[in-house]
Parts: structure tokens; sequence; C-alpha cells
């Protein structure tokens, strides 16, 4: 127990001292990044490294979240922290259709329906212009002024919105902390050993997948409504664009698939890696994503997180 | 009344006729013994009974219930359990968490679905070998852990498919005592078996198939002497 519980509040003070800490707001931004990272990674490490369903279209689950939370708040009034998980909600009820059609195929059937599944929520976002202002996007201009123990919350600063994503973080690891363990986690595990197996001993493959995706849309949505009210900018080029999917994979792959803390290691590196290279190059850093990746699956098919739990004596597999 | 019936059953893939009009029944207790020739429809039956396949006409009834249409994880939760020819294990998996995943079936909590796999394990004799991964098993023990898979399911019927196929006569002796142990236990078995001496020596009856359609159906020693049968395997001159 220790064992666990020792990392998770190691964790936790890390993520209260940062922002008491650290004043320079660039690396606040990029400590914000990784933490929404760590939530579009996990989100898509439920679906992808636990049940090995690949999806290549986690973006438009991403997309009807920030869709959902900024049209909530520009049109209803309603507070992003409501907006956010009512964003996760509305991703995961949009999700269990997509589900039982996509389910029907398997492998890299699936990945190719997923795909298309995206640049249809793509193409909706763009032409239903009265829903989702088209290409012009949605902008959020102020945020309701609040108060936190007495003192006025300053949107314009960067704590807030680390709260917020560090909120999201911790819900989306101990999500994955607790799939792991669960009866559900273990059917998944079955699924991508042998689907057909899982299905002989009396495991409702269909059922534990749709409910998964669900949970992984859940996720995912939220990443998306957080997306919205820190950028206070949603278009659908910014928000269902199929690079947006691919590093959800990339992310998931880096840190290491089926286990719970890879998401969080993957966004930590990738991260890195975009942000040291965005200065020279524009969209260069998906270039070296690409790059990072690819090394990562030659060195380490585990990924980084994997690696590092094998070579810790005692580990579990599967973890 | 008998425990699995099936009547009329036909399956056709596009044009081509793989099982037709095939009625039998399994009474409750019994080994019941499925033989033909290769591409006879053997394996096709147990895909059709465990939802693998759906059934283009015919019924299918476990205890008089209709199990057609079902999906397969629902026809195991009724009762019926399969093993598969080429063994499916998972792979990445110890021998005992394959196994414990068969038995949440009937055992949501993990502790008691882990001593209910356990229990099946040390049945088929894979108690030393359970934390080992299902990968590095010999075709042997991965047969075993087949079976234990399937019983930890606690099924009322237990479709074997070639569980002797590629195994030398020591280990086919092993596996025709496990059957009717199995069997002991109050378990109904059905076999398919190229293996012809395990399938004299365990079956009670066999039904025989060739091109889809039963053609004898009795005792072992009786219907191996039928010229349908001899007709099937060998050619008619021998008949």
């Amino acid at each position: 127990m220790t064992r666990r519980l020792l990392p998770a509040l190691l964790g936790v003070a890390v993520l209260v001292a940062i922002p008491l800490s650290i004043r320079n707001s660039f690396f606040l931004h990029v400590c914000i990044l990784i933490l929404m990272w760590t939530v579009l990674g996990a989100a898509w490490n439920v679906l992808g490294g636990f049940a090995g369903q690949v999806s290549f279209g986690h973006a438009a689950l991403f997309a009807v979240g920030a869709y959902t939370t900024i049209i909530l708040y520009l049109k209803g009034g309603l507070a992003p922290w409501w907006g956010i998980p009512l964003g996760g909600l509305a991703a995961a009820l949009v999700s269990v259709p997509i589900g039982l059609l996509c389910f029907r195929l398997r492998g890299p059937y699936f990945a190719l329906a997923t795909l298309a599944v995206a640049e249809i929520v793509k193409l909706v976002a763009l032409n239903w212009e009265s829903v989702t202002a088209g290409s012009v996007g949605y902008l959020i201009t102020t945020l309701p002024p609040v108060r936190l123990f007495g003192l006025e919350v300053n949107w314009e600063g960067k704590p807030p919105f680390f709260a917020a994503a560090a909120v999201l973080a911790v819900v989306a690891l101990l999500t994955t902390g607790w799939l792991r363990n669960s009866r559900l986690g273990a059917y998944l595990v079955a699924i991508r050993e042998n689907e057909d197996a899982a299905e002989a001993v009396g495991i409702d493959t269909v059922r534990a997948k749709v409910v998964t995706l669900a949970l992984s849309a859940f996720l995912a949505g939220m990443g998306g409504g957080f997306y919205a009210f820190y950028f206070r900018y949603v278009d659908p080029d910014a928000v269902a664009g199929i690079g947006l999917s691919m590093e959800m994979v990339f992310i998931a792959v880096v840190g290491g698939l089926g286990t719970v803390g890879g998401p969080l290691i993957g966004a930590v590196f990738l991260t890195a890696v975009a942000e040291l290279v965005r200065d020279r190059f524009q969209m260069g850093h998906l270039i070296f994503y690409g790059l990072f990746m690819m090394l990562v699956i030659r060195f380490m098919p585990e990924g980084i997180w994997g690696r590092v739990r094998r070579l810790t004596p005692g580990a579990r597999t599967g973890g | 009344m008998a425990l699995l019936d099936v009547q009329g059953l036909t399956r056709h893939f596009g044009g081509v006729g793989a099982v037709f009009e095939l009625s039998f029944s399994v009474n409750e207790g019994e080994i019941l013994g499925l033989i033909g020739p290769n591409g006879a429809g053997k394996t096709t039956v147990f895909n059709l009974i465990t939802g693998f396949v759906r059934p283009s006409k015919g019924t299918i009834r476990l205890d008089g219930q209709s199990v057609v249409g079902l999906r397969p994880h629902a026809v195991a939760r009724r009762g019926i359990a399969r093993t598969f020819q080429i063994v499916k294990p998972f792979p990445g998996l110890s021998v005992r968490e394959n196994v414990t995943l068969a038995a949440f079936l009937r055992h949501p909590a993990r502790k008691d679905a882990e001593a209910a796999a356990t229990a099946q394990l040390t049945r088929v004799g894979l108690a030393g070998r359970v934390d080992e991964l299902a990968s590095q098993l010999t075709l042997m023990d991965q047969k075993r852990l087949e079976m234990a898979k399937a019983l930890a399911t606690r099924p009322r019927l237990l479709l074997l498919d070639e569980p002797m196929g590629g195994l030398n006569a020591t280990e086919v002796d092993d596996a025709s005592d496990l059957v009717r142990q199995i069997r002991a236990s109050g378990v109904t078995v059905v076999l398919v078996e190229h293996v012809m001496k395990a399938i004299m020596r365990i079956s009670d009856r066999v039904v025989v198939m060739n091109q889809g359609e039963k053609i004898a159906e009795g005792r072992p020693e009786r219907v191996v002497e039928e010229p349908a049968v001899l007709a099937a395997y060998f050619g008619k001159r021998v008949a």
C-alpha cells in the first residue's frame, strides 16, 4: 500500500508546490500543457492501451467537449467548472453510437473507422453554423468573477488554470488506476490479448468496449472543455484536427501503453520536445514527435514508463 | 429430456453448405463423440452452438431453451463452454490470470475468482505452472489450459474441439482420463476428435458427419463398422 501511496502523495505535493513557487508564467504555461496532455493521453490509453482498440479519431471527442463547454458558457452563461464535466458527459454520450457502429470492426478497420468519424465531426463543426459558428469559431472575452477564500480569482494569471488542469489530471490518473485493478480492466486486457477467447469465457466484449470508450470519451471531452476555457478560442481546425488525434496516440505510446503513469511521462517528454523546437519551426514539432516516437518504438516498445517499471525490482507485470 | 437438442441445423457460407439439416441430441452426463473426415463441418457445429456463427436454419436448445441468436458470451453464461482446436490462450498473461478471467463469469470478486481458477488448474494438472506466461507452455499444457478456462465458467455442457490433436500416446491417455473425470464431476461432454483410440475408449455414443450431414449415429464400436462411415473415411471400394 505504501508503495502506491507514497508516489501519489509526492505527486500531489509537487502539484501544490508548482504554482506557489514558480512565478515564470511561460514555465507555468508549459506545466498546464503537460497536465492537459496527460488527461488526453490517459483518455486514449484507457481504450488503446488497456483494451487494445487503436483510435485515430479521439479529436472528435475532444471537439464535442470543447464545443459543449464554450457554447454552454457563451449562450447559457454556464460557468466552466460546470461546463467542463458537462463537456465530458456530452462526449461520452456521443461516443456510444460511435462505439456501437465502429466496434463491429476489428483492428486496423476499427482504427480507420475512427479516423472517418473524426473527419465527419470536423465537417459537421465547419458546416453547422447555427450551432458551431462554422469556421469563424467562438471566442471567450471575459471569464466570470469568482471569489475563493475571500480572494478575487485572477483569470489573467496562470495559477487558476494550473489548478483546474491539475484536478483533471489527477481525476484521469485515478480513473486509470481504478480501471487497472477492476474487473472491467481485466476484461479489457483479455480483449486485447484475444477477443474470441474473451467472448468464449463469457466476457461481453462489445459492452466492455462501449463502456470503456464512453469513459475514454468523458476524459477526452473534459480535456476539450479545459482547452476551450484556457485558450478561450474554439474552431474546427483547432479542436477537431487529425494532428490532435495523433498527439494523443503519441503520448500514450511514448509513455507506455496500458500503464497508469505512462500518459504523464509521455506528456512531459513530448511537451518538452514540442516547446524546445517550436521557436524554430512553426509546425515542426510534429516531425520531432514522429522521430521521437520511432526511437521509442524501436528501442523501448513498452514505452518509457513501461521500461522504468520493468527495471524496478519487484514491479508487477501489466501495471 | 436431452440436455442439448439440435434440430435441422443448417449453415451456408455463400453458396457453400457447411452443415446441412443436422439433428442430434446429447443426454445429461453423456460423452458424445462427434467424428468425421476433415471438412465434415464438426468445428462449424461447435461455432454454431456457441454463437460464433449464426445458423442459416434450425434450432439449438439447451435444456429446452433456445440459444440461437445469442452472442458467445451469453451462451457461455447459459452454461455451454468450449475449447478451440487451435488453442486461444491470452498469451501475454499468466496461466493463473488466464483462468481467473474465465472464473469471473461466476465469481465477481477477484479473490473468489482466483481461488476457483486455482482449483481448476489443479484439476487439469497445471498447479505447478500458474505463474508462467500462457505463451510459454507446451502444446499439451496449452490444451490443459484451454480446458481449465472452459471449466472455470462452470459449464453444464463442455464442447472439446480436438483436445488430443498433436499429443503423443501417453498424453492422449492422460487427456482421456481427464475427460472422463470431468464427466464424472457432472459435466456433459461433446468431443470432436480424430484420435480414434480415444474416441472408442471414452465416448458413450458417436455421431459421424460427412460433408455437413450426419451419416451415422450410435455406439462407437458399431458405428465404425457401418458401410457409410467406412466409405466416408476410406472411399467406396473399401466399404
